[in-house]
């Protein structure tokens, strides 16, 4: 089989250069490339019992994107999306997305971790067609090119926070479905519990522009713990063998 | 580390926060003088007591108000803007040649 090259796609991840230093081994999700592990293939068992424990996961070329405005919940309840009733919760769609609400004005829609969904595609085309007179106060927000999307699994992740975020993200006080919108690391964060399978997960959405910085603060605050990062496949894992 | 209840995201640490300013209501601009919107935009009243006051809590760019007492520093309540605005705010361009 032939070696997929970040270069051969349009998008790329911000650490790219990261994983190709650690020797990530990349595969074609959706249109996009995405670690599916590090290193020799020997690894994928060792990698699935990380991210039981502690491990981070660079997301950031799956598909997701954003609306806000006073007509947005309205307008994505008709493009039948399953909102949740409160702010700062989620709501896992019956295609395995997730639409986060981020206020009483604003929510963000993320695929799954096999681009399965096509929510995102799907949302994106018919706002470009339906917002083209923009009378409907509803706005697009294109997330997937502002915010990194990064996933920290395993049972130590809540006590590895609790270094670099002040809110108590421990599993008995922020339930699954869960929104934190905060500073982690110093960095305005979007804080999201989605676990997989029965390990705890936490989707971390952050400025495009810190992704380095952010991933560096979480490989270092995880040294303690010995987390390191695994590829997409291990996160998989924890969902089709739970 | 102070603490501020924000009325979208509950209780934050100050450094989540950015301070916005006096909160003052906002004068007809059609008809106001020019010395009343400068009042407006430029000038604090800085009173010692409970003023109401602007907050962005950063990290979900939500901008919500706070009454606090500046004499002692407490936060009285927080609110979200809506209990002022029910409406959104609209700046009608005068017609060319009608600026007076």
């Amino acid at each position: 089989m032939a070696i997929l090259e970040p270069s051969s796609v349009l998008r790329r991840s911000p650490l790219n250069r990261r994983h190709l230093q650690s020797h990530g081994l990349f595969k074609k999700i959706g249109e996009n490339l995405l670690v599916e592990h590090y290193g020799d293939d020997d690894r994928i068992a060792e990698e699935y019992k990380q991210a039981q424990v502690l491990s981070i996961c660079d997301l950031c070329t799956l598909p997701r994107i954003g609306f806000k405005g006073a007509g947005a919940l309205a307008w994505l309840k008709s493009q039948n999306i399953t909102l949740p009733e409160l702010p700062n919760t989620t709501t896992q769609q019956n295609n395995g997305g997730l639409a986060a609400k981020l206020s009483e004005q604003e929510v963000l829609i993320l695929s799954d971790i096999f681009a399965l969904s096509q929510d995102v595609n799907n949302l994106s085309s018919a706002a470009d067609i339906e917002h083209q007179d923009c009378d409907q106060k509803t706005y697009v927000l294109p997330r997937g090119d502002s915010h990194c999307w990064l996933a920290v699994t395993g049972i130590e992740a809540a006590e590895m926070f609790s270094k670099i975020c002040a809110i108590d993200l421990r599993t008995h006080k922020f339930s699954i479905g869960s929104v934190a919108q905060t500073s982690v690391a110093k960095t305005n964060a979007v804080v999201i519990r989605h676990d997989l399978g029965s390990i705890p997960c936490f989707y971390i959405l952050s400025d495009i522009s810190g992704t380095e910085f952010l991933w560096d603060c979480l490989l270092d605050a995880m040294v303690e713990y010995k987390g390191y990062p695994v590829g997409v496949n291990a996160l998989q894992s924890l969902i089709t063998e739970k | 580390m102070k603490l501020l209840p924000c009325p979208l995201n509950g209780l934050r640490n100050i450094s989540e926060f950015t301070y916005g300013g006096e909160y003052h209501p906002m004068p007809d601009h059609r008809t106001s003088s020019t010395r009343d919107w400068a009042e407006y935009v430029f000038f604090h009243n800085n009173a010692a007591g409970i003023v109401t006051e602007w907050w962005c809590h950063t990290a979900s760019s939500f901008w919500f108000l706070a009454e606090r007492n500046t004499i002692t520093d407490e936060i009285i309540r927080t609110f979200k803007a809506d209990e002022i605005y029910q409406h959104r705010v609209e700046f009608e361009a005068l017609a060319p040649g009608n600026d007076s």
